[in-house]
Formats: structure tokens, C-alpha cells, sequence
């Protein structure tokens, strides 16, 4: 499931109900605005995923509750 | 943008607003029984510096005088930490107060604790917040220049584990005694209507969290990284069952006020999570500050209080898509955004009257910044929500952006529940700062104003005199330190050590324009106190002694702002 898409088709669903092809030229229009903007991030999140193992990594983030 | 004091009353009061905020710190790797939050936060506290020094431990000092004081968890009666006596606490350890921005830090169970120094600007809050999280993250560097690679110190400025344990982002907001005892003790609707805000705002103010927690049902991704903690609407408590609506009773405005009705309250507000984005953290104080306002007045509508705030919370934090609807008291349903809409547009009714005028800065831009996203959440423009810098949003993108680009990844694996804390982690390996950095979110101070409040306190308040008092004072001389008291250790007759504590019971007292002159023209260290104190301002924590601290409150924030 992806929260974006559906949020597409909701705004699909509620602005004309036919189809309007505008919203899906809007959906693309942030896939394309957050392609260029999310790649800053591309690094860290290679780095990520590459640099350690992700289960470990939850295991030993582990915290005490707090306030 | 300009503010004048005209509706100034001992019944409203300037939001002066605090924040004690508690970080996620592990050694990455290490794996342990009962985790390594002791040995991270131990090592992160001992390269900050700060006063009182002690040498009984490795982190200088590990006692406070919490218990010693009279604190008394959740009662009226009782008193907030302070840095100096002999009593060990686990939730407040080796505090230490800045000398650069008259903030402080400390352990509490096992997190660092960053408090900000006391500020009336939303937009110094953001920047003083920045400020701290850039001495951490020097700190951070520092503690990890001794360790190996395999056991290197992760400091993750969130507000869950994802495994059930949930740690705070607090804000302290200066109101008045009625409008505490209001909330709390008199009347039921003004307690729903701020559990109803605070519940609306988190479209604003939420982390984004991948999964659920605490026993509630399982959700692939959730707006708030705290909703899944809260399980009742308002008590003391902040460990266990968690109140939407903190009651904790803690004035930090002297000891001798706690009988005094004009004597302000502190509102412990536990609900928000922390925020990196600079939109996130402005909306977290800005428009609690015009809500309370309100709260003040008596302006309270109670057609916008939520029937069941609890289950709401829930409901609305699960639902990114923001289609969910909650039912209000009239029978009404509405969805996040229709509700913190509906919230802005009472702000915006009263604004239009003046009412925010002399008690909170620059509420016009705050509210113009609050209802240019919320207007990008009703259009269901998230890339603008992101670009005007709110967290969840942002997170969200990101992970999905990484679901796409790398093949087999679902909400279920453990690399997308890693990409989540890495978003909010301090060191370079941190999202969001690859994403400020790339100017995907827009900035609401400048790197300049964040730079001031590392090195500096707020001219407005207090925490200038007490930043002031602490550079001033001889080696060794500092014996405690609290928000409104400093003890220091003073060489008496026959050179025998005398104590003298020094009170700033006002926060809005011992600022800037009132003591820089004291401090430019006194000769030795008790001159200087004598002259602060029998200088008029702020000794006295009088409904009228606060009237004339704002009266001059423009002319201080102006002093800040230019120093930026």
C-alpha cells in the first residue's frame, strides 16, 4: 500500500468523479517535484541500508520508557 | 508584526514558553541486557559543559537535589529539579546548566535531556531548538571520537523505540493561576477544548511513525510518533498512562508562590512530538500559544471539542490519508484537517480583534504560515506540506521513495523501520538534515538566529541573567542552580564559605535592557548581586511586576532580533 497513491485516488474520487485528467497530471507533477527534492536524500538511505544489519540495528536501539 | 501592550491584564499573560525534550541514545551494535542507554547518556552528558562541576562521578555530577528539595512527583506542593545538593534521582541526573544560552542538560532514565532556555518568540523557540540540537550534536561528535567503529553512539531525536517505549518532547507555557485552575479544577469544556487542539495539531507537529505500539492495531505508517502512549485525557502523571493533558503542577516561579492566586502557572504540555523540520517546531509553540491565549480570555468554543478525544487520536494518527472522520459533541464528523481548520479560524476571528496584541509575538506570521498548510493539507498538496516543513510528511515521502527504488522493501521490513529513526538521527547519517541541507524544506529562522542561541541566551527573559551570572562567577563558586535560583559558595569572614542564593522568580524579569548596565558597571562578583538585587525588576513576582516586563517586552525582542 502506498499512502501517496491512495491519497491520489481519493482526490480523484472527490473532485469530479469522472476522470478528471488533471489530477492525474498532479500525482505525476509530485512523483516528478518530490524526485528532485527526495534525492538529497538517497545517500543517507543507501548508507542505511547497506551499512548494517536492519535487525540489529532495531535490537540495540532498544530504549528505556521515559516521561 | 508590531505588538503593543494595550489589553494587559493580571488575567493574561505573555506565552513564555520553556521545553524540556528527552533523546533516543544507544551504542549502535551493542547488544546488552536492559540496552545501553546508561553508558550512551552518560558519555554524551560528560562533553557538555556546564554549572554546578562536581567530581563525584564520570559525568561530574550525578546528583541532584530533586528529592532533597521537596520534589513531589505530580504535587502542587512540589518543586522542579535543581543541580546542586545531595540526593540521586534517576530522572534527573548531573544536571547542568549552559553558560552559553542559559539552557540546561542532564539524564532522565537513561536519555539525555536537552531544556531550552525560557523564550516569548515561537520563532526563537525554533531557532533556540536548533541551537541546542547543534551543542548535541558536538557533543555527539566528541564522544564518538574515542570509540571504535563497532560501538559508535546513535543519538535519535524522536519519541519511540517502536518497541513500546516511549520517551518526551515536553513545552512549558507560562499561564495564568485562573486559567490553570480553569482547565484543571473548575471547568471540564476549557480541559476538552485544549485536548481537542492538541489532538488536531498533530497534523502539524507529528513525526511520522512506521507501525503501532503500546497494544493498539497494527497500522503500516501513523502521523504521531506519541499518540499510541496516550490512554487518558488529563492527570500528573508522564511514565505510564499518559494524559493528553499533563497536570503537573510545577510554577518555577519561586517557592513563595504557590499561595499566591495573581503568581502564574506552568502548563506542562507532554502531548507533541519532537520536531526537526522548522515548520513542525514552530507550529508545536506558535499556535498552542494563540489557543491558550484564548483559554485565557475565556474565549473557549465548545461547539469544536472532540466526544471522544482518546479514541480520536488514535483514529486520526492512523490515517495518513487524512479521510478519517471523528465525531465532536455535537454529533458532527470531522477530519483532521477540517478540525485544526476549524481551530485557525477561531484564532483568525479573534486576531482580527487584537486580542493576541502584546502577549504573542508575531502572531500574524504565525498564523499566516499556520493557514498556508493547513490549506496545503486541504488541497491534499503533500509536496507543499513538505516543502513548508512538516516531519510526518516528509518521512513518509521518504519512505516510500525508498520502497520504490529498492525492490522487495515493505512497511513490514526491518529496513524501512531503521529509515524511520535514521530520519531523526543527530549525526551525519541523519535524514533530515540531508534534506535541509538539499533545500528541500523551507527555513523558517536563519542559520544566523540558530547560531545566536547557541552561544547566546534570549535577551527577553531571565535566562539572560542566569547565562550571565554563570560566565561571571569564580571557578568552583556555582553550588546550584535552578530555573529561578542560583546558590553560590562565597568566601566569608576568616574566609569561611558562606552560601547566597539569588532568586529570579520573574522569567519575564533579569533581562537584558534590565541588567546589562549592572553587569557593565559593577566592580566584584557581590556588588554585582547586590545591585541585581536591589534592582526593581523581577525580584517580586507581582501581576504588576509582570504588566511592566512586557511593557517592555517589543523593545527586547527587538534587541534579540537585531543580535541575530
Amino acid at each position: 500500500m502506498r499512502f501517496l497513491q491512495r491519497l491520489h485516488d481519493e482526490q480523484v474520487n472527490s473532485s469530479s468523479g469522472d476522470g478528471d485528467p488533471g489530477t492525474d497530471g498532479l500525482l505525476l507533477q509530485l512523483r516528478s517535484e518530490g524526485d528532485s527534492l527526495l534525492a538529497a536524500g538517497d545517500e543517507a538511505i543507501r548508507r542505511a541500508l547497506a551499512g548494517s544489519n536492519s535487525e540489529d540495528f532495531l535490537r540495540t536501539s532498544r530504549q528505556q520508557g521515559g516521561q | 508584526m508590531s505588538t503593543h501592550p494595550a489589553n494587559l491584564s493580571a488575567d493574561l499573560l505573555p506565552r513564555l514558553c520553556g521545553a524540556d525534550i528527552e533523546l533516543g541514545n544507544f551504542i549502535a551494535g551493542v547488544v546488552r541486557a536492559g540496552g545501553t542507554g546508561y553508558e550512551a547518556s552518560r558519555a554524551l552528558l560528560a562533553e557538555i559543559d556546564g554549572l554546578p562541576i562536581r567530581h563525584d562521578s564520570y559525568v561530574n555530577n550525578w546528583w541532584s537535589s530533586a528529592a532533597a528539595s521537596g520534589y513531589q512527583y505530580g504535587k502542587q506542593s512540589g518543586y522542579g529539579a535543581s543541580s546542586g545538593a545531595y540526593a540521586y534521582d534517576y530522572q534527573d541526573v548531573g544536571r547542568r546548566f549552559l553558560l552559553s544560552n542559559g539552557g540546561c542538560a542532564y539524564i532522565d532514565l537513561d536519555h539525555v535531556e536537552l531544556c531550552l532556555p525560557e523564550v516569548i518568540n515561537a520563532f526563537d523557540h525554533v531557532a533556540a531548538w536548533h541551537g541546542m540540537l547543534r551543542i548535541m550534536r558536538a557533543a555527539l561528535h566528541r564522544a564518538n571520537q574515542s570509540r571504535s567503529p563497532n560501538s559508535r553512539i546513535q543519538v535519535l531525536v524522536n519519541n519511540s523505540d517502536g518497541q513500546g517505549n516511549s520517551y518526551g518532547s515536553h513545552l512549558n507555557f507560562m499561564i495564568t493561576r485562573r486559567a490553570f485552575d480553569n482547565i484543571f479544577l473548575r471547568k471540564s469544556h476549557y480541559l476538552s477544548f485544549l485536548a481537542s487542539f492538541q489532538i488536531s495539531n498533530i497534523l502539524l507537529t507529528g513525526q511520522g511513525k512506521v507501525g503501532a505500539e503500546n497494544g493498539r492495531p497494527s497500522t503500516p505508517y501513523q502521523i504521531s510518533q506519541r499518540a499510541d502512549f496516550f490512554e487518558i485525557i488529563q492527570g500528573p502523571q508522564t511514565t505510564f498512562k499518559r494524559p493528553i493533558v499533563n497536570a503537573r503542577d510545577e510554577t518555577l516561579c519561586g517557592r513563595g508562590v504557590a499561595d499566591d492566586p495573581s503568581a502564574p502557572a506552568r502548563l506542562h504540555v507532554i502531548f507533541f512530538d519532537s520536531a526537526l523540520a522548522h515548520g513542525s517546531a514552530l507550529f508545536r509553540v506558535g499556535p498552542m500559544q494563540l489557543i491558550l491565549t484564548l483559554l485565557e480570555l475565556g474565549h473557549v468554543n465548545s461547539r469544536l471539542i472532540l466526544d471522544d478525544p482518546l479514541d480520536a487520536l488514535q483514529s486520526y494518527s492512523h490515517d495518513p490519508t487524512l479521510q478519517t472522520r471523528a465525531a465532536l459533541i455535537n454529533g458532527e464528523l470531522l477530519t483532521l484537517v477540517e478540525l485544526q481548520s476549524a481551530y485557525l479560524e477561531e484564532v483568525k476571528r479573534y486576531a482580527a480583534q487584537g486580542v493576541f496584541t502584546g502577549i504573542v509575538p508575531d502572531y500574524e506570521e504565525i498564523i499566516a504560515l499556520w493557514e498556508g498548510v493547513v490549506n496545503n493539507f486541504a488541497k491534499q498538496d503533500l509536496m507543499a506540506a513538505a516543502r513548508s516543513g512538516i516531519d510526518w510528511v516528509l518521512k513518509l515521502m521518504a519512505i516510500e521513495r525508498s520502497m520504490d527504488q529498492h525492490a522487495g522493501l515493505d512497511w513490514d521490513s526491518p529496513e524501512i523501520k531503521v529509515i524511520d529513526h535514521l530520519y531523526s538521527s543527530l549525526d551525519d547519517d541523519g535524514l533530515y538534515w540531508a534534506y535541509e541541507s538539499g533545500g528541500l524544506t523551507r527555513q523558517l529562522v536563519t542559520p544566523e538566529h540558530i547560531a545566536y542561541f547557541t552561544d547566546n541566551p534570549p535577551a527577553d527573559t531571565r535566562a539572560w541573567t542566569r547565562a550571565m551570572l554563570l560566565r561571571r562567577a569564580a571557578h568552583g563558586s556555582v553550588f546550584s542552580v535552578d530555573w529561578d535560583t542560583i546558590t553560590f559558595k562565597m568566601r566569608g569572614r576568616y574566609n569561611w564559605p558562606t552560601y547566597r542564593t539569588f532568586n529570579m522568580a520573574n522569567p519575564l524579569g533579569y533581562t537584558q535592557a534590565d541588567a546589562q548596565e549592572i553587569f557593565d558597571s559593577s566592580l566584584d562578583f557581590t556588588e554585582l548581586l547586590d545591585a541585581l538585587e536591589a534592582d526593581s525588576c523581577g525580584a517580586t513576582l507581582t501581576a504588576d511586576a509582570l504588566t511592566t516586563r512586557q511593557q517592555q517586552g517589543e523593545e527586547h525582542h527587538a534587541l534579540s532580533t537585531t543580535a541575530t
